[in-house]
């Protein structure tokens, strides 16, 4: 009985939004080429086409119409100060906007890059909107805790936001997220009145560099995010498999190997320190480290340490076999999601759409050290973090590893950091470890 | 054995006897609980059992039986959902929770269990003042039922709360956990969006197998290596520590006792996830330890020596060396603990006992081996047992130290465990930093670990409850 | 030989001297740490360059959106407080009940509540989660405080070693002159069992104010004024945040301190009651 109920439901539901479709098809959103996406399009989201339905101003007004006493939601983001202001600010703008409503928002103090452990506890008592990194995009679709960006009623964020961010909240043709910024990846920061361009060109000459003037410069090799942009860049893979929970990876291939070799050369200089970005700030304000790979995250703790020689670059290159080869990276964008569990989920996916359109994310960008993923946003904000994360952009793919990928990658890193001798061996444990069926 | 089926039988031998040998008002007690106590002025107390047979009925009826119903397959309507655009709102069906489904079955049924046995009992009770009044012998009353409670019943009183308690939060949840072991529990069955379900035994094969891909097996044996090294060094060298310490405390020269005992307690004062979390950071590759070791030379030195090949010494993040500083970190933290407890023992020591010792003519080490330690052992022995299990069980000194450190052992690795994880810091990483979620490892790992504890404390344990050694003191 | 027993006392100081410089290095680190003007991990000095209080006013006077260490001081405080005196009770019950009572399947019942003490806790923590949410109770300081206390029952066995060791023939004593056995147990047992109860209270206080992996699970609110002692300064350590809140976090460990360290300086008095005690007994 009730699955005949659901099943009705399900082909009214189709037939409207079918009819939808055939209202807006000639407002196809338009996928913005540029914000170097060369690696980004061909991820397998990019095969099926996302499409974003525009609903009609009539569903607000009814939304208004029928709602009744107060309004209770939740937004989680980032527990920055500059965040939670300027999030406060836009929720504030939201109660104007929508002021016959009676809300009651409250704000939460809740790191994006552990938002999906929070969410994933208890997703019925998790807030109705919630700001997370698009790696964890994939778990939460499995688990079924986000609500699918099936239509939008004040902006299209497909048309809006740069290709990148769309393809890092979708999966498989489905949108599951509102992008808010494109300035989660990595790049290397660095002190100019030491290092040169030419210096941080390439890790050898930038090893040299640093040996010459007994310094230091590294990365957290421990933790599989970053040593994937060394294989990325010679061209391995490690990805999703099919089934959208393993993974595929290649590394112990050839140029894996050699990959590898390269990597185990350049740490084998006591200028080079796998060290975590905790640690690093409070190094690179003692002097001693005076390149690193990091984000915007830690832009301003290396303010406060380089001061007006701050600067940022894309990765460097390497040698692979003689050949130097640019450094990739991991991608990295912040999500706004709609709880799935929520029970005001009409006013959740407003408010979601509220703090993630242009103007919001213009906010947010001038307040905060992140880059806009909305494309007329973006043009307005500078710095050189954003410059540098755009010049590597065209070297970055997007986050998209399964669950076994991360502990045997840190391992990996550690193991060519200490040094081996059977670079082969390692490549096959820790391709073993990735590529294990998770059942 | 043979004396607990014996015990059984007599239960249900005892219930029958009552039954058919109870008067009308044991037969109605049958049926609505409190007529046995009523039918012989006992209105109070009658009326008291037949609410709890209401209550009992009420919430097995409403709330726990379309859980139970449901247990054997965990549920079966996975959540649909369809958004309507046009309204902004959500229809959902109404879909089961494996999760829920578990756990209110569980507590349904055992609650219908402790009925039965209160159930019986009640009977049994009733015909036992049936026999009392035909012998013509005193029936309480209320109020003289409530004096019982506070004396020779007064064990009932005592162990109520506490029970519940236990019941409530130990015994139901390790129930439920104990269930999970054989589910399909993870991240890709995960309610309430998926429904998980029964595997039996496949997750223990896959612990103690090592089947293809799967590096489970070999993760287990090396953590339960390391766990129970370090359990048994933890335990012996804070215990140890911490008597000498206490006695060279209450040494009868140690002047200003009462002050090197705060110094000591003081580490006790600050919160273990302060000072722990403290530690790993002096102790870390750039931390402070470090950044003055190179700063006297003594790296460059150690460099030199071939000691080792960074530019740090790895305290926290080199196997061996991490074992080893985990250890004295531990002695660092569990001495004043065991000092303080050492302290409140060794000055109880019965003096008579001592006194009479010295009349004998014992010298000092007589009088610690004969007299002080045999009462420490009697008195701490049980502690011993305990404190070995915690910390089979420590999980907070193992996970704030370990914070940085990541293995090189890719076998390891693939199974989300480190070289210096213990088994409760393994599972508790497999619930909740790993992505996969395995909840049902976890429980494997679990029921495993608990299995180890408790035929070690049954095996030591039972030895010191069992003969009259608890009078020996009294 | 007065001359030997000089220089052994004296080497005595020495190595306790020694000792305790040993445990107090981190804990004087923490403290002159919590005064650098560097809000940051210091690495290279063990004294901070410039010394200041900023870090505790920041911490008790401005609380803002990461530390709110006011608000969370207190609900530590009432959930440590409420759950000590419940636990302290349970622990003091059942011990007696076990030592000093007689009744049938008392060992059975003994043993069963041991080996139950050992199932790791960490791992029926998602049911405790969903049993405490049908109560209505996550998110709560009941919830914590009911979490904290209800199991508590279970660490009966150095009280009831304790209590196993005050003479059989007070208490029989005071029952042939007709006490009950709650009189026996609130006059006789818990007077002479001063240094116990210390401990059993101490702990049970000491248990609930520094854990946070349950607290972590059951307070989901995102809301810092909501937060434990634990929880915050747990996160403070975040990698986002301890470069700016590494000296507040120090500054917060001190001033947890407070409260235990009186606890321990009231206890250092019973534990004298403790010795004239056992004096007694013997």
């Amino acid at each position: 009985m009730k699955k005949k109920l659901v099943a009705v439901l399900l082909t009214a539901a189709m037939a409207v939004s079918l009819a939808a479709c055939g209202k807006t098809t000639e407002k196809q959103p338009e996928v913005a080429p540029e914000q170097g996406t060369e690696q980004t399009t061909e991820e397998k989201t990019g095969d099926t086409e996302v499409v974003i339905n525009q609903g009609s101003d009539d569903a607000i007004a009814n939304l208004i119409a029928a709602t009744e006493g107060t309004v209770d939601l939740t937004l989680w983001c980032s527990e920055m100060e500059s965040y939670q202001n300027t999030m406060k600010e836009l929720v504030d703008e939201f109660k104007n906007t929508y002021s016959d409503v009676d809300f009651n928002i409250t704000i939460g103090a809740q790191s994006e890059s552990t938002c999906k452990d929070e969410v994933l506890k208890d997703v019925e008592a998790a807030a109705d909107v919630f700001v997370f990194a698009d790696d964890q995009l994939n778990e939460l679709v499995q688990a079924g805790a986000l609500q699918a960006v099936t239509t939008t009623y004040t902006f299209d964020p497909l048309a809006a936001n740069g290709a990148g961010a769309v393809n890092a909240a979708s999966l498989n043709g489905t949108c599951y997220a509102y992008p808010l910024t494109a300035s989660n990846g990595y790049f290397l920061i660095y002190d100019k009145s030491l290092l040169t361009d030419e210096d941080v060109a390439s890790w050898e000459n930038l090893v040299a560099a640093c040996e010459a003037q007994g310094k230091k410069c590294g990365f957290d090799f421990g933790n599989g995010w970053y040593t994937y942009g060394f294989f990325s860049g010679a061209g391995c893979t490690a990805t999703l498999a099919e089934d959208g929970v393993n993974n595929v990876c290649d590394w112990n291939n050839e140029t894996g190997v050699a990959v590898a070799e390269s990597l185990v050369k350049i740490c084998s200089s006591d200028a080079v320190i796998s060290i975590g970005d905790a640690d690093a700030r409070a190094q690179a304000k003692d002097g001693d480290l005076i390149a690193y790979v990091d984000g915007t995250w830690s832009i301003e703790d290396f303010q406060a340490a380089y001061g007006d020689n701050l600067a940022c670059v894309k990765l460097p290159t390497f040698e692979v076999n003689g050949v130097a080869t640019q450094e990739g990276s991991f991608a990295g964008y912040k999500l706004v999601g709609v709880n799935a569990y929520s029970k005001n989920v009409g006013w959740a996916m407003l408010l979601a759409e509220f703090i993630t359109n242009e103007e919001a994310q213009m906010k947010i960008g001038a307040n905060t050290q992140e880059g806009p993923s909305n494309i007329n946003a973006a043009a307005s904000i500078s710095s050189p973090a954003l410059s540098a994360l755009g010049a590597q952009s065209a070297f970055a793919d997007l986050q998209r590893v399964g669950g076994n990928y991360w502990t045997p990658a840190g391992t990996l890193g550690q193991t060519l950091y200490t040094g081996t001798d059977d670079v082969k061996a390692a490549l096959d444990d820790a391709v073993a470890g990735i590529t294990a069926a998770a059942e | 054995m043979k004396r607990l089926l014996k015990a059984i039988g007599k239960y249900f031998a005892d219930f029958g006897t009552a039954v058919s040998k109870g008067d009308i008002w044991v037969k109605l007690s049958l049926i609505i609980m409190g007529m046995g106590y009523i039918g012989r002025g006992q209105v109070i107390k009658g009326l008291l059992v037949t609410a709890l047979e209401a209550v009992f009925v009420l919430f097995t009826k409403n709330i726990s039986w379309p859980y139970i119903t449901k247990l054997n397959t965990l549920g079966t309507v996975q959540r649909e959902e369809v958004f309507d655009p046009i309204t902004m709102t959500k229809t959902v069906n109404e879909y089961d929770n494996s999760l829920l489904i578990l756990l209110f079955g569980v507590l349904g049924i055992a609650i219908i269990v402790a009925f039965l046995l209160v159930y019986i009992g009640n009977i049994k009770s009733a015909y036992r003042i049936q026999e009392l009044k035909k012998n013509g012998k005193h029936v309480n009353n209320f109020a003289e039922d409530l004096r019982e409670l506070v004396n020779d019943k007064f064990h009932i009183t005592l162990l109520a709360l506490p029970s519940i308690g236990v019941i409530f939060m130990c015994i139901l949840p390790i129930i439920f956990m104990v269930c999970i072991a054989f589910t399909n529990y993870d991240a890709a069955h995960q309610p309430p969006s998926t429904l998980f379900t029964w595997v039996g035994w496949k997750n223990f094969i896959t612990l103690f197998s090592n089947k293809q891909g799967s590096t489970f097996a070999y993760a287990f044996v090396k953590v339960l290596i390391w766990t129970l090294i370090w359990a048994a060094l933890a335990t012996v060298t804070t215990y140890i520590g911490g008597i000498l310490l206490a006695m060279l405390i209450n040494h009868q020269d140690t002047k200003l006792k009462k002050m090197w005992r705060s110094l000591f307690v003081v580490t006790i004062a600050i919160p273990q996830f302060v000072t722990l979390l403290l530690i790993s950071k002096m102790f870390g590759n750039y931390g402070i330890v470090n950044g003055i070791l190179t700063r006297i030379g003594l790296v460059d030195k150690l460099l030199e020596w071939g000691w080792i090949s960074t530019s740090y010494v790895p305290f926290m993040t080199h196997s061996g060396l991490t074992h080893v500083m985990i250890i004295l970190i531990n002695i660092w933290v569990g001495i004043p603990y065991q000092m303080l407890i050492a302290t409140g023992i060794l000055m109880n020591i019965p003096s008579d006992q001592l006194e009479s010792a010295r009349i004998d003519g014992a010298n000092k080490f007589q009088i610690f081996w004969k007299i002080t330690m045999p009462y420490m052992l009697f008195i701490t022995g049980p502690s011993l047992v305990t404190s070995f299990i915690g910390n089979i069980n420590n999980f907070n000194v193992i996970y704030l130290l370990t914070g940085d450190y990541v293995t090189t052992d890719a076998s390891l690795a693939a199974a989300n465990a480190k070289d210096v994880d213990l088994l409760i810091t393994w599972l508790f990483k497999i619930t909740s930093e790993s992505q996969l979620k395995q909840y049902y490892m976890a429980s494997v790992i679990g029921i495993v670990v608990f299995i180890i504890c408790a035929t070690l404390t049954l095996v030591t344990y039972s030895r010191m409850i069992k003969g009259d050694k608890e009078e020996v003191f009294q | 030989m007065k001359a030997r027993r000089i220089v052994a006392s004296v080497f005595r100081h020495l190595f306790l001297a020694i000792m305790a410089g040993i445990w107090l290095i981190p804990i004087l680190w923490l403290f002159v740490t919590s005064f650098s003007t560097d809000p940051g991990i210091r690495t290279t000095r063990f004294f901070p360059e410039h010394w200041t209080l900023a870090n505790y006013s920041k911490l008790l006077l401005h609380p803002d959106t990461v530390a709110n260490f006011p608000a969370w001081f207190k609900n530590s405080m009432i959930i440590g407080v409420i759950s000590c005196i419940i636990s302290s009770a349970f622990v003091l019950m059942v011990s007696y009940a076990f030592s000093c009572m007689r009744f049938p399947s008392r060992k059975r019942l003994m043993s069963f509540s041991i080996i139950l003490g050992m199932f790791p806790g960490v791992l029926s923590m998602i049911a405790v989660y969903f049993i405490l949410k049908m109560f209505n109770l996550t998110d709560s300081l009941a919830g914590l405080i009911v979490v904290y206390s209800a199991g508590s029952g279970l660490g009966f066995l150095i009280c009831k070693g304790f209590f196993d060791t005050i003479p059989a023939s007070l208490r029989e004593s005071a029952k042939i002159e007709g006490a009950s056995e709650f009189t026996v147990f609130t006059r006789i047992v818990i007077p002479l069992s001063k240094p116990m109860i210390v401990y059993t209270v101490i702990n049970s206080f000491l248990a609930p104010w520094m854990d946070f992996v349950m607290a972590k699970l059951l307070i989901r609110s995102k809301d810092p004024a909501d937060w434990t002692v634990a929880i915050g300064l747990y996160n403070i350590l975040q990698k986002t945040l301890i470069g700016q809140y590494f000296s507040v976090f120090c500054a917060g460990g001190i001033v947890v301190a407070v409260p235990i360290s009186i606890l321990f300086i009231i206890m250092q008095k019973f534990y004298v009651e403790g010795i004239t005690g056992g004096a007694v007994k013997g």
